[in-house]
């Protein structure tokens, strides 16, 4: 048991510098769904109103966020919670857990300050212990509220209470996915970028499951985030799935401490290889420079929206299934099966946007991390100018949004022509992809004017791009006004395929790009550098 | 050339409320070794990074090799490399990479230099930078900067992670460096290291040069330090109003000599029957605590990054 030793002070110590995020973390996501279920309950009041919904929710647009289906055919309140609210909830659930398991673990290692702890009484596998007993408290308690949300709107208790336990239970396992992965490599990054990379699979495990199949097919029951569900709360509770964890979550935590206890502080399972002694021809120049340091994580990005393109491409038959099976369908939205596909596959390139556009902002923020670190002080004290060296990372970070964007719109139209037997949608979704590069474009010269100004004003761009992807999910379920619909980038260019693609907005967001971009280097030039 | 490559004239840098440069004057003279002495906090980095180029000066006047450190920044880095006290690098290339790197970026390297440095340095080149500790990623910097034909050196504490090994083979190169006739800035709070290279010291408190000039000229400024075994009585040098501090221990004396009074009193001294007598210039740690001591017993002196 020496390997445990400290895990209480470790906890408490965790909960104590993460009092703020915590307390954050747990008002966003309890506010969200207490100011929500009241909302839904007045958007849907009538009966007609409620079942144009649940038949919306039925199709796989709508499947991605809403999940297997169940109660739609009486499609109250509480199925409405379930189906409209929780994937998301569960989705940021995650996120919050990878991030603060790797946080406490492998980011304390690999910046050297685990090793004054370790150096002390405490043991071996007391921070992955300590970082589950944080996520246990965390967990439990943005559960607990949750469900104390949900009944004071007036929902049956013992539906809410599976509601809040499948949700901590899901972000428990994040945790410990993430905890796992923390033990594997030496980098939290990249322990970061697993978890994440997992969470996303097991995503599309449940979304392609839940489209295959009403109430989910065995696909589906691969993932964590599908047992939440699976309870059918508020249609006919039962609470065995809930139990499928207990067994996920002892399997991770063994596999944690198996591995803690053998492996070197600061070491992976793989080991450091030796590297070249000399640098390659191409590693010279700044945007050599740019391009090597980011080569890792433009690879990732863009395999990440390939496969968003080509798991959403291949459900472009799923949709004719669909309305050979609901012909009423057809009406609804408006007589033409091509277009119920093409508006699909536009909402989805607006998805692969969002992806493309995190990607670009973050390679354009490189430089931050260059600037705080002290490796651009390094590289600005030779023959390189700020122009030059911002500049390159710039045209690095245009590089990831082109290849992100055109990768995946080539993937997914590839898939889809494939699928649907139709050659065209090659060129349509490639077109699509194109058609929506300028908002990752935007994002990013919008994250380099703030940049250059001063960093401490980049709140305001991360506060926007999370608003517009907010308003582009969320906002037509809440019938938004035209003018708060616009305040997202992502609404501006055309809804191609589903719609025309129109030049004015592209070349508009493209002009306000470039002088974003302009404006930045500009900026930067007269500002002092620090590092942090 | 009629500018020296480094002057700074009355420079003065302030963070929000923080001054951290205040009307310093700072010189490098052509073909010398430079010290640049202060405790963290001092504000050394600040110049320095004025010097880069990296934080603007509000007031006064700075050259760099006859350029304007803001303006003419890239044209300046051409003719000068930089070692940062703290090397930050990136964990996933290779120390030999970021060698090649800096000085692709830097536009001059010697290659043969190169390979001599890493060999004297006894860098692993072949190892990512993350698996380095803090000597090694120092070396790394240096070998690359050592390693560029260069005017100027500006080292900031260079060799802070070093071992004592390293820390000689380091003088060793910094003297070859000043030979091939490099100037060089030489940042650092070791007083043993500035003693040993530099032609120039330049002591800086709170953002302000206190002292300047060779050596030889701060120590002419302050007292030795004098030991002697004499048959006579010793007291009456008290009177004189160059010594300070006398205590007597049986013949054994000790006292301090205003530097400029030294003639009179050793004459004085002859008179006593002299036994023994040795006669310490004053060290630059003394010259330092002379201009540090109040702070080092005053605590609560704000620090910022030095």
């Amino acid at each position: 048991m020496d390997s445990y030793t400290g895990v209480w002070t470790l906890t408490r110590f965790a909960l104590r510098r993460d009092r703020l995020r915590i307390a954050i973390w747990t008002i966003a996501l309890v506010g969200t769904i207490a100011a929500t279920v009241p909302v839904l309950d007045e958007m849907f009041a009538s009966e007609a109103e409620r079942a144009a919904r649940a038949a919306l929710m039925r199709t796989p647009t709508g499947v991605i966020f809403g999940g297997p289906g169940y109660g739609l055919d009486d499609y109250r309140l509480g199925p409405m919670v379930v189906n409209e609210l929780l994937m998301s909830v569960l989705i940021a659930l995650a996120v919050m857990n990878v991030l603060s398991a790797v946080r406490h673990t492998r980011a304390e290692e690999e910046t050297g300050r685990a090793e004054l702890i370790r150096a002390g009484a405490s043991g071996r596998r007391a921070p992955g212990a300590a970082v589950m007993l944080v996520a246990l408290f965390s967990n439990v308690l943005i559960g607990g509220l949750s469900v104390l949300a949900l009944v004071s709107a007036g929902l049956a208790a013992p539906d809410s209470v599976a509601v809040g336990a499948g949700m901590a239970l899901v972000g428990l396992t994040f945790a410990a996915l993430a905890v796992t992965c923390a033990q594997l490599v030496s980098h939290a990054r990249t322990a970061m970028g697993l978890a994440m990379l997992g969470l996303g699979v097991l995503f599309m495990f449940r979304v392609i499951g839940d489209i295959a199949e009403q109430g989910g097919n065995a696909l589906s029951w691969l993932s964590p985030l599908a047992w939440a569900f699976q309870t059918r709360a508020y249609v006919d509770l039962r609470w065995w799935p809930l139990l499928i964890y207990i067994p996920v979550l002892l399997a991770l935590m063994s596999t944690t401490s198996i591995l803690a206890a053998r492996r070197d502080f600061g070491a992976g399972l793989v080991a450091a290889r030796a590297g070249r002694a000399t640098a390659a021809r191409t590693l010279s120049g700044t945007f050599g420079m740019h391009l090597r340091l980011q080569r890792g994580s433009l690879i990732a990005w863009t395999l990440a929206t390939v496969a968003l393109g080509v798991a959403f491409g291949s459900l472009g038959d799923q949709l004719n299934t669909f309305l050979a099976e609901n012909p009423e369908m057809i009406d609804f939205i408006g007589g033409q099966a091509d277009a119920l596909t093409d508006s699909f596959y536009a909402v989805i390139m607006q998805y692969v946007a969002m992806l493309a556009a995190a990607a670009t902002i973050v390679s354009v923020l490189r430089a931050r991390a260059e600037e705080t670190s002290g490796r651009a002080e390094l590289v600005l004290s030779t023959a390189t100018g700020r122009v030059r060296w911002f500049g390159a990372c710039l045209l690095v970070a245009l590089a990831t949004a082109v290849l992100s964007m055109v990768a995946a719109g080539a993937a997914m139209g590839a898939t889809a022509a494939a699928i649907l037997e139709d050659s065209a949608y090659l060129g349509v979704l490639t077109l699509a992809a194109l058609n929506m590069l300028v908002v990752p474009v935007l994002f990013g010269a919008a994250a380099a004017f703030l940049y250059g100004l001063s960093p401490r004003l980049l709140p305001v761009m991360w506060l926007w791009f999370v608003a517009s992807i907010l308003i582009t999910m969320f906002g037509p379920i809440f019938d938004l006004p035209g003018w708060a619909m616009n305040v997202s980038a992502f609404e501006h260019p055309g809804f191609y395929p589903a719609v025309d693609a129109e030049a004015a907005p592209i070349l508009i967001m493209s002009a306000l790009a470039l002088a974003g971009a302009v404006g930045g280097l500009a900026a930067l030039r007269r500002r002092d550098l620090n590092a942090a | 050339m009629s500018t020296p490559p480094i002057q700074m004239r009355a420079v003065d840098k302030s963070f929000g409320a923080v001054k951290a440069l205040d009307q310093l004057d700072l010189e490098v003279a052509e073909g010398q070794v430079a010290g640049f002495l202060g405790p963290n906090g001092a504000g050394k980095s600040t110049a320095i990074r004025v010097l880069l180029g990296l934080l603007r000066a509000d007031a006064g006047s700075a050259t760099v090799l006859g350029l304007h450190p803001w303006r003419d920044a890239v044209r300046a880095h051409r003719r000068l490399a930089y070692v940062p006290g703290d090397v930050a690098l990136w964990p996933n290339l290779t120390g030999g990479e970021v060698i090649d790197l800096l000085n692709r970026l830097r536009e001059t390297v010697n290659h043969k230099r190169k390979a001599e440095l890493i060999e004297r340095f006894e860098l692993d080149p072949t190892k990512k930078a993350r698996t380095y500790s803090k000597g090694n990623r120092q070396k790394v910097a240096l070998i690359s900067a050592l390693a560029a034909d260069v005017e100027l050196l500006i080292l900031d504490e260079p060799t802070s992670g070093l071992d004592p090994l390293m820390e000689s083979v380091f003088t060793q190169c910094v003297r070859e460096a000043r030979d091939r006739g490099t100037s060089v800035l030489l940042s650092s709070h070791i007083l043993a290291e500035v003693e040993k290279l530099c032609d120039t010291v330049t002591i800086i408190r709170r953002g302000r040069a206190v002292e300047s000039g060779t050596l030889a000229d701060l120590r002419q400024l302050t007292r030795s330090t004098v030991v002697m075994e004499v048959d006579g009585d010793a007291s009456v040098l008290a009177e004189h109003p160059g010594v300070h501090g006398l205590s007597t221990e049986g013949s054994r004396v000790t006292f301090q000599v205003d530097q400029d009074q030294m003639d009179p009193i050793m004459r004085q001294v002859a008179d006593l029957g002299v036994r023994s007598l040795v006669s310490n210039p004053p060290s630059l740690e003394e010259l330092f605590l002379r201009h540090y001591g109040d702070d080092l017993s005053t605590p609560g002196v704000p620090q910022e990054a030095g």
